[in-house]
C-alpha cells in the first residue's frame, strides 16, 4: 500500500505547512510575550524577572509569575482610556475609509473593462513608496505653514493657518489615506462580481436607480464591506506610526502607549500585558468576521 | 401589417379564416392582426438602433396585439434582443418610436414602463428568498404587506413554487429558477411580459414542458407575451405570430403555419425547418399553375399565385415531408425525379432519406415509419423515385 501512502503524505505536508508557520511565528512569540506579561520589571539584563534557570527548576520559575501587570492596567485609567480611544479612532477612521472607498470601488467596478487594470494599478501605486515617507509627506501638507494652508490661503478661503497637525483629525486623515487600498480592493472584488443584469431586473420591476442600489447592489457588496472594514479596523487599532507622527502628544492610542512602556520606561512585562489585551480586543472582531464568512459559505452551498 | 383586404373582411364575417391557399397548419380563430378595428398594444414605429457603426435594428415597424404570444425569431446577432430591450427601456432607439397602448414611451425609464421582463440569465436576486424575489416588484409600488403576500402566493401557486418559498435562488434547480423568474415577471400583472430566451438554459425535455407551461400561464393570465428566441421549434410551439429577423431587418411576420407553409424567402424557408430548394426559370404560367425549368434540366409544375413572369429566376422550395419516396416509378405523376439513396437518418418515428439525383443534386425526403414491418425497406444505395404533387411546393422570388 506504499503507492497510496505517498499522496496522503503530500497532502499532510500541504496542510501542515501553514500550521507550522503559524506555530513558529505566531504561537511561539505569543507565548514568549504572554510569559513576559506575567513577569515583574527589574533593573537587569534582560529587564524582567524571573528568568528561567535550570538550577532553581521550573516550579520555582512558575511560582514567581503573577498577574499584577494586568491588575495594574485595569486600575490605571490611562490604559483603559488608551484602549477606548484607540477603538474610537479605529472605528471612526474605518467608517470614513468606507465612505471614501465605496464610491471609488463602485466607479472602478462600473468602468469599462479595459480601464479596470489601470485603475487597480493606480490604487496600488502608493505602495511603491515607503509608508513612513508617505506619512512624513502628510506632515508637510498638514503643518500650519504647510501646503494645505498655503493653498487655501491663496484661494482666499481661510485667513488663519489651519490647526490640523497634532490633532486627532490629522490621525484620521493619515489612517484613511494609508488604509484606503485595503478597503477598496475587497469592495471592488465584491462589486465587480455583481451582474449588471440584476440592476436591470430591479429597474424593470419598478425600482428607481437609487433604491435599486440599496436593495440590490449594497446588500450584495456586504462581504466586501466586512472584509474591508476588518482589514482597516484591526491594524488601525494598534496603529503606532500615524498617531506618533501626525497626532502629537494630544492623541492617546494604545500602540503609542505600548511603545512608550517598552522603550521609554523599559517596562517589558507591562508592555507585554498591554499587547496581550490588545490581541484579545482584536480577536473579537476577527471571530465575528469568521462567523459571517461561515454563514455565507453555508448559504452558498 | 394591419391592413386587411376586402377579401379578408368578407372571410372574417363569414367566420372563415383563410390565408392564401389552405395549408395543413391549424387555423385558430384568434387573429386580432386581421381586424382593422383593433389597435395594437405595442407598436414599433420605424425603429432603428445603431451601436457605433453597427446597425443592430434597421427601420423596423411592427404591431403586436393584446393577448398575443408573439415570437421574435432569428439567429444570434439579428437584433431581436435589442428590439425587446428597447421595449423594456434598457436601450433607446436611435430613430423611431415605441408606443404602448397608444402612449409614446420611447424615452420613458424602465421603472415606469408597464412591462416586465424575464431575463435569459433569470437575474434572480441571490440575497433574497423565492418569496422576496417574486414580491420585489410589488414592494416598489408601496402595496400593503398582506396584499403583497397574497399576490406572491398566487404567483407561487400558479407555478408550483410554494414548497420553495423560503429558499434562496442558489438552492434551486435550473427549472425551479426558471419558474421563479417567470413568477417574478408576472407578479405585478404587467400589460406585457417580455421573455428573453427564457428557456435557453434548460435541457430539451424540460424545455418542452416549460413551453407548455408558458402557454398555460399566458392563456390563464390573458397577458400579452413577447418572446425572443433563436429556436424555431420553440417559436412554432408557443407563438400566435412569429416575426423572423435577419441582420436587423424584419423579413416576415406571420402565423407559424404561414411561415412554414408560405415562407417569403429562401432564408426563412431554410431557417424554419428543413427545405429542398431548386433554382430555375419560369417556363410557363397557366391558370394558377407555374411551370419551372430547373437548372438541372427537370421541369416542375406547381400550383402558385405568385406574380411572376416567364423567364424570371425563381426558386421552388419543398419541405422534405411533402416528397414521396418509392422503389417503383410512380405512374401518371408530375414532378418525378430518379435518384440513389446516399444516407438515411433513422429517428425512430420518422426517417430522413438523402437522395442524390443524376445531375448531382441532393434532395431530402422524409417518411413516417408508420408500419412496424416493411416488406422492402428503402436502404442505402437503393435506386428510388421521388415525386411530389403540384400543391406541395412554394415558389420563391428571393
Amino acid at each position: 500500500m506504499s503507492r497510496s501512502h505517498s499522496p496522503d503524505l503530500g497532502r499532510w505536508y500541504v496542510i501542515a505547512a501553514p500550521y507550522f508557520w503559524l506555530f513558529l511565528f505566531f504561537l511561539v512569540p505569543f507565548f514568549i510575550v504572554f510569559k513576559l506579561s506575567l513577569s515583574d520589571v527589574a533593573t537587569s539584563i534582560p529587564p524582567y524577572t524571573p528568568t528561567f534557570s535550570w538550577s532553581t527548576g521550573i516550579g520555582d520559575f512558575l511560582s514567581k509569575l503573577d498577574i499584577e501587570n494586568y491588575a495594574f492596567i485595569f486600575s490605571d485609567p490611562l490604559y483603559v482610556n488608551a484602549y477606548l480611544s484607540s477603538l474610537k479612532i479605529a472605528t471612526v477612521s474605518t467608517v470614513l475609509t468606507l465612505l471614501v472607498a465605496y464610491p471609488m470601488a463602485y466607479g472602478m467596478a462600473r468602468a469599462p473593462k479595459g480601464w479596470q487594470p489601470t485603475l487597480m494599478m493606480l490604487v496600488i501605486l502608493p505602495f511603491w513608496t515607503s509608508f513612513l515617507i508617505r506619512i512624513y509627506a502628510w506632515i508637510g501638507i498638514l503643518k500650519p505653514e504647510g501646503f494645505l494652508t498655503l493653498f487655501l490661503m491663496k484661494l482666499g478661503l481661510i485667513s488663519e493657518p489651519l490647526q490640523i497637525m497634532n490633532t486627532t483629525t490629522a490621525v484620521y486623515i493619515g489612517i484613511v489615506y494609508s488604509y484606503l487600498p485595503f478597503m477598496i480592493l475587497p469592495l471592488y472584488a465584491s462589486l465587480e462580481k455583481i451582474s449588471p443584469t440584476l440592476l436591470e431586473a430591479a429597474e424593470d420591476l419598478g425600482s428607481r436607480p437609487w433604491r435599486a442600489f440599496w436593495q440590490v447592489t449594497f446588500p450584495l457588496s456586504l462581504p466586501g464591506v466586512f472584509a474591508g472594514c476588518l482589514l482597516v479596523f484591526i491594524p488601525a487599532v494598534g496603529e503606532f506610526v500615524i498617531p506618533d507622527l501626525l497626532g502629537g502628544s494630544e492623541t492617546l492610542m494604545i500602540g503609542k502607549t505600548l511603545w512608550t512602556e517598552f522603550f521609554n520606561n523599559r517596562d517589558w512585562p507591562l508592555a507585554s500585558a498591554v499587547a496581550v489585551i490588545l490581541l484579545l480586543v482584536l480577536i473579537v472582531p476577527i471571530v465575528v468576521f469568521q462567523r459571517q464568512q461561515q454563514i455565507e459559505r453555508e448559504a452558498g452551498r | 401589417m394591419s391592413v386587411a383586404t376586402a377579401h379578408d373582411m368578407k372571410a372574417n364575417m363569414a367566420g372563415v379564416q383563410r390565408t392564401g391557399p389552405r395549408t395543413a397548419a391549424p387555423q385558430s380563430g384568434f387573429a386580432p392582426w386581421k381586424d382593422p378595428a383593433k389597435s395594437p398594444i405595442v407598436r414599433f414605429e420605424n425603429i432603428t438602433k445603431t451601436f457605433d457603426d453597427f446597425v443592430a435594428v434597421r427601420n423596423v415597424t411592427l404591431d403586436i396585439y393584446e393577448r398575443e404570444f408573439f415570437a421574435l425569431l432569428g439567429p444570434s446577432g439579428c437584433g431581436k434582443s435589442t428590439l425587446l430591450r428597447m421595449l423594456a427601456g434598457f436601450e433607446r432607439p436611435t430613430e423611431g418610436r415605441v408606443i404602448v397602448g397608444g402612449q409614446d414611451i420611447t424615452s420613458m425609464p424602465p421603472y415606469e414602463r408597464p412591462v416586465n421582463m424575464m431575463f435569459q440569465s433569470y437575474a434572480l436576486f441571490p440575497h433574497m428568498t423565492v418569496e422576496g424575489n417574486i414580491g420585489f416588484g410589488l414592494r416598489q409600488e408601496g402595496m400593503a404587506k398582506d396584499k403583497i403576500a397574497q399576490r406572491v402566493d398566487e404567483a407561487m401557486a400558479m407555478l408550483e413554487l410554494r414548497p420553495f418559498a423560503k429558499r434562496k435562488p442558489n438552492q434551486l434547480s435550473g427549472g425551479q429558477q426558471q419558474r421563479v423568474a417567470l413568477a417574478r415577471a408576472i407578479a405585478k400583472k404587467p400589460r406585457i411580459v417580455l421573455l428573453d430566451e427564457p428557456l435557453g438554459a434548460l435541457d430539451k425535455k424540460l424545455r418542452q414542458q416549460a413551453q407548455f407551461e408558458l402557454m398555460r400561464i399566458q392563456e390563464t393570465t390573458g397577458t400579452t407575451f413577447i418572446i425572443v428566441t433563436h429556436d424555431q421549434e420553440e417559436a412554432m410551439t408557443v407563438a400566435s405570430r412569429i416575426a423572423v429577423m435577419e441582420k436587423g431587418v424584419l423579413v416576415q411576420v406571420a402565423t407559424p403555419g404561414d411561415i412554414y407553409e408560405n415562407p417569403k424567402t429562401r432564408y426563412i424557408a431554410g431557417f424554419i425547418g428543413d427545405v429542398n430548394v431548386f433554382e430555375g426559370k419560369v417556363a410557363a404560367i397557366t391558370d394558377g399553375y407555374i411551370e419551372i425549368d430547373a437548372k438541372d434540366g427537370y421541369r416542375f409544375k406547381t400550383r402558385s399565385v405568385e406574380p411572376v413572369s416567364v423567364g424570371q429566376q425563381v426558386w421552388l422550395a419543398l419541405r422534405p415531408e411533402k416528397i414521396r419516396i418509392a422503389h417503383d416509378q410512380p405512374v401518371s405523376a408530375v414532378n418525378v425525379i430518379p435518384g440513389k439513396v446516399e444516407d438515411i437518418g433513422y429517428l425512430g418515428s420518422i426517417s430522413h432519406y438523402h437522395v442524390r439525383t443524376a445531375p448531382g443534386e441532393r434532395i431530402t425526403a422524409l417518411r413516417a415509419n408508420s408500419a412496424h414491418t416493411v416488406e422492402r425497406p428503402i436502404s442505402w444505395e437503393d435506386n428510388v423515385w421521388l415525386d411530389w404533387p403540384v400543391d406541395a411546393g412554394v415558389v420563391l422570388t428571393a
